[in-house]
């Protein structure tokens, strides 16, 4: 990239770090307010009210757009039902917050009596600003005071009043829903920039998928995150910090649907090693080797899809028929060479998740690589196709010969085509991931062809998808729309791909691509509001 | 600002005509985000009073009810369809479970969704439940406007503590719909729904309401969160207004059922408080047991309409595309209707097995005497699913049988046969209508009908 970039114009005689392109200017499309996903709630409560509280068991279920959660968060409404769970939620978590046994974790002071309104108050100041990632209003802060005192006044102890002041700010739109609206940039009309505490709450919930902490506030309240260089630097902090393996593990569940793991449903009659412990472990050896990648070794993204490090625990192992490599929870392990299966996709959270009950799925697993991996949309087929796979005969007794059909025929394979000569690829896998080279007695050919290249198996598709340019493309434009909560707009395409771009400059490190996102105009500025 | 309401292609339209005294805006939005051209007044009760006389009749003190009954990916038309539709029609091999309400059920066959067959189950959600296609933009196949349920509840359900009740046994996220991109989770858990019905602040018919001071304070709450949500909405743009409008809506409904526990409970003979279901319901060979959590989430709810704790529910036996494993079957539903051989004996099962827990909820229904009728004939539940035949996705000669008569404004006892592949819409509005509320039309575009089925309404 850099020797083109110099071939095409070797007038310049900077050196090789300014022939970086320029950061395109983009124009936004209008901000829309962002509903905390079940995940956010959950950290947000234990950053505001302290860790070991029970959760709710059910709220609003999460609505994914455009392949995400994040971005189905600005647009899905809340049904009465939901808003009926938030109100059991708040309820459920202020009485826990504030009882005997917790309330020394948050209580920022002890109170003279049943009510004392100036305690009352740095409590509801100290517990709301959390909350609502912004300091509260004089109104607003004696509208709560004055809850908490009726309350308290109504039934007799000032801890259980309290609980209702607690309770109006988790119910509040001020805490439900993340408000990055900006103000009117006076540098440029048309576009609003984002205010500090809105950048505070875009790169905590990016970071660490939680509400700031209180030097995130601080820096925002100070103006600090006014300036590229501030917003930097916090960014950098956050990376640093612990909890953005967080924000990554979320960033990865949604992308890759690993939430749909926890329901898994396969038939244990037809897979004996299935049990209801499968999806999660499934799930978490999926997060493991992607943490380890992007945090222990700070390695290129691609890598992925080729290694043979891997994190299993004992359930796994005998699905991948290996020793385990703990006696209990899970352990680090390499996947022998002759082994047949490695990377991500040689993993149970793909493989079983994109497979029906009873079987595996060649159009399932393929969809998931076109749709999920390369960002490809793949049309719904015709409602009125006939998508029957005959049953296996003593003529056709792998699922290639049975979906000869979907490859042959013209009004199948235009479609077929691109996402089963993947997924044939992973026929050594059966439906719940374990290995095998025989389907009802007959040799399975596990060779397909990605994008006009053939592969001989699932092990060599992995390096014909590690240098397939969309893989980090794809990548880039999906962490995009989840920093930002929205799908790329008109225009923005030039900033993901200068971000892909970046990416690349920078060895595919997910570390980098993320303090890049956070660095982009996209991250800092929103457009007009349509009123 | 005028009457306004809020149309699926995104902009605002006026000169919606609305029949009935006492609409109140917010039963216009409830009808209406999301756009099915349903004009929704409020119950017109006086007019349908003592329609067959009866001086205790459904309509004065004891109200009507509206189920949705739903599964996912169809039936078999061959075996569900009864071969004759004469006086004497019997019972097919997949209706078979219902023989002892047949004389309280309609079967309606031939029926076909009028809107292009664009997205394999969700055009069949969209244009049977709500006679809106889906969007085919880049939500790609968003329902996008209210369910039926949903458009009755807007009508019948303002007057109870609940607006309706959603429940599945399965895990089921439901298909009931306030508009684009807002679901109504149903309840999974029959313990929990047994919490929400029946728990801490249930009154029994003779007690007199709780006085419970945190009632009024949590009201306070709501006020206080109502405020917030106001100011909120002077700052966003028009789409978040709508969304957080939609919130608010939520939070007046909790604030009225707060009003209602400080009423006395209503005085209906057939309530009582019922025993608690189990916590738990584990899976059998990876199974859901399904009849048992079915059962139980039923009995919840035909005793929640006896005591009159909504008068809307939606319960969904399995989702569209639903892959649920139901007992001795060899694979995930949904697989079988697509892969099974001819002619699919486990796909008929399956659907076998689904009304017999139909059926079960018609039976408990009509085991409840309200005055000289019972709570089944003072209903309408609605049986159906989003495509006929799963395989192609069909949505021709779906499969609807309906419950009760709605008190006696719907027929019992028939088996009505559609030659001519009519509008399912139709039915959809005679099913609003036999609600006592006051439709135009029902639907959109080619699924939009201004008449009902004749042959179904009495």
């Amino acid at each position: 990239m850099l020797i083109f970039l110099l071939a095409c114009d070797p007038e310049t005689p900077e050196p090789v770090a300014e022939q970086i392109p320029p950061v395109p200017e983009v124009t936004s499309p209008e901000p829309t307010l962002r509903k905390l996903t079940t995940s956010q709630y959950e950290n947000s409560i234990s950053d505001v009210l302290g860790a070991g509280l029970v959760m709710p068991t059910s709220l609003e279920p999460d609505t994914e757009i455009d392949g995400l959660y994040s971005v189905g968060a600005g647009q899905a409404s809340v049904s009465p039902t939901g808003v009926v769970r938030y109100e059991d939620a708040a309820y459920l978590l202020a009485g826990q917050a504030l009882g005997p046994d917790h309330r020394g974790m948050i209580m920022p002071c002890t109170p003279s009596g049943i009510t004392d309104d100036a305690c009352a108050e740095q409590a509801v100041a100290q517990i709301g600003r959390r909350a609502w990632r912004r300091a509260l209003t004089a109104e607003e802060q004696a509208r709560l005071v004055g809850i908490a005192g009726d309350a308290a006044a109504v039934l007799g102890d000032f801890h259980i009043g309290l609980g209702y002041a607690v309770a109006a700010i988790l119910q509040s739109p001020n805490f439900l829903y993340r408000v990055e609206l900006g103000v009117p940039d006076p540098e440029l009309s048309g576009r609003r920039v984002l205010t500090g505490y809105e950048l505070a709450t875009r790169l905590s919930y990016f970071f660490w998928n939680t509400t700031p902490d209180e030097a995130l506030l601080a820096a925002a309240e100070s103006g600090e995150l006014d300036t590229e260089e501030g917003l930097a630097a916090a960014a950098a902090r956050l990376l640093a910090d612990e909890r953005a393996k967080e924000g990554v593990r979320n960033f990865f569940t949604e992308m890759l649907t690993l939430y749909a793991l926890d329901t898994l449903s396969k038939d244990p009659l037809v897979f004996t090693h299935m049990s209801p412990e499968v999806g999660p472990s499934a799930r978490e050896e999926t997060l493991l080797t992607i943490e380890d990648l992007v945090f222990s070794q700070d390695g290129d993204y691609r890598d992925l899809f080729t290694t043979q490090k891997t994190f299993i625990d004992r359930k796994l192992a005998a699905i991948y028929n290996v020793r385990a490599p703990a006696p209990e929870g899970f352990g680090e392990t390499e996947l022998p060479e002759d082994g047949g299966r490695r990377g991500l996709l040689g993993q149970a959270g793909f493989l079983a998740l994109n497979a029906h009950a009873v079987s595996s799925s060649a159009t399932l697993r393929g969809k998931f690589v076109r749709e999920v991996l390369l960002c490809e949309a793949m049309p719904s087929p015709p409602a009125n196709a006939n998508t029957a796979i005959p049953e296996a005969t003593e003529e056709m007794p792998t699922l290639r010969d049975r979906v000869q059909v979907h490859l042959t025929d013209p009004s199948c394979s235009s479609c077929h085509r691109p996402m089963d000569l993947i997924g044939l690829g992973f026929e050594n896998f059966d439906g719940l991931g374990g290995w095998r080279t025989t389907e009802n007695g007959a040799a399975i050919d596990p060779s397909g062809e990605l994008d006009g290249k053939a592969f001989a198996d699932a092990w060599a598709m992995g390096a014909l998808l590690r240098e397939a340019p969309e893989l980090t493309s794809c990548l880039t434009a999906t962490m995009y729309r989840y920093a930002v909560g929205r799908s790329v707009g008109e225009g923005e395409e030039a900033l993901t791909a200068w971000l892909d771009g970046d990416f690349a400059r920078k060895g595919r490190s997910v570390q980098s691509l993320m303090l890049a996102i956070a660095d982009s105009p996209g991250f800092r500025y929103v457009g007009e509001l349509e009123q | 600002m005028s009457w306004m309401s809020w149309r699926t292609d995104g902009r605002w339209w006026k000169g919606l005509s609305l029949h009935g005294r006492g609409v109140n805006r917010r039963t216009v939005l409830r009808g209406l985000l999301g756009g099915a051209a349903v004009g929704v007044g409020l119950p017109m009760l006086e007019a349908f009073l003592n329609g067959n006389g009866n001086a205790y009749a459904c309509g004065g003190v004891i109200p009507k009810r509206f189920g949705l009954f739903f599964w996912g990916n169809g039936n078999r038309p061959e075996r569900w369809v009864p071969d004759s539709d004469a006086a004497d029609w019997v019972l097919s091999e997949e209706l078979a479970p219902l023989l002892n309400v047949q004389h309280k059920i309609s079967v309606v066959s031939g029926m076909s969704i009028k809107h292009p067959n664009v997205f394999p189950h969700t055009s069949g959600v969209a244009g049977l439940l709500t006679g809106v296609a889906p969007s085919s933009e880049i939500e790609d196949g968003a329902i996008r406007a209210p369910t039926i349920d949903q458009i009755i509840a807007a009508g019948i359900g303002n007057e109870t503590i609940w607006r309706s009740i959603q429940t599945t046994p399965t895990g089921s996220s439901g298909v009931s719909y306030n508009g684009l991109h807002s679901q109504n989770p149903p309840e999974a858990s029959p313990y929990a729904l047994f919490e929400q019905l029946f728990g801490a602040n249930f009154n029994l018919p003779g007690d007199s309401a709780a006085v419970d001071p945190t009632l009024a304070l949590r009201q306070s709450v709501l006020d206080a969160v109502l405020e917030d949500a106001n100011r909120l909405k002077s700052q966003v743009g028009r789409a978040d207004q709508l969304r957080l409008e939609q919130h608010m809506d939520g939070i007046r409904e909790i604030e009225t059922r707060l009003a209602r526990l400080q009423e006395d409970p209503p005085q209906l003979d057939a309530c009582s408080m019922p025993a608690a279901p189990l916590a738990d319901y584990p899976d059998i060979d990876g199974r859901p047991q399904i009849p048992a959590k079915s059962r139980a989430m039923c009995d919840l709810l035909v005793m929640a309409m006896s005591c009159d704790q909504t008068r809307v529910f939606g319960h969904y036996l399995s989702d569209p595309v639903s892959g649920t494993l139901f007992a001795g079957t060899s694979a995930g539903h949904h697989d079988l209707t697509h892969n099974e051989s001819e002619p699919q004996e486990e796909v008929h099962q399956v659907t076998l097995q689904i009304i017999q827990e139909y059926a079960y909820l018609l039976e408990k229904m009509d085991a409840v005497q309200e005055g000289d009728e019972t709570l089944l004939d003072n209903s309408v539940v609605l049986g159906c699913s989003e495509v006929s035949l799963g395989k192609t996705h069909s949505l021709d000669d779906l499969p609807i049988v309906l419950g009760g008569s709605a008190c006696g404004r719907l027929k019992t006892g028939i088996h009505y046969r559609s030659y001519t592949a009519e509008n399912v819409s139709k039915v959809m509005l005679s099913l609003v209508r036999a609600m006592d509320i006051v439709a135009t039309s029902f639907g959109e575009e080619e699924a939009e009908v201004t008449d009902g089925l004749s042959a179904i309404e009495v």
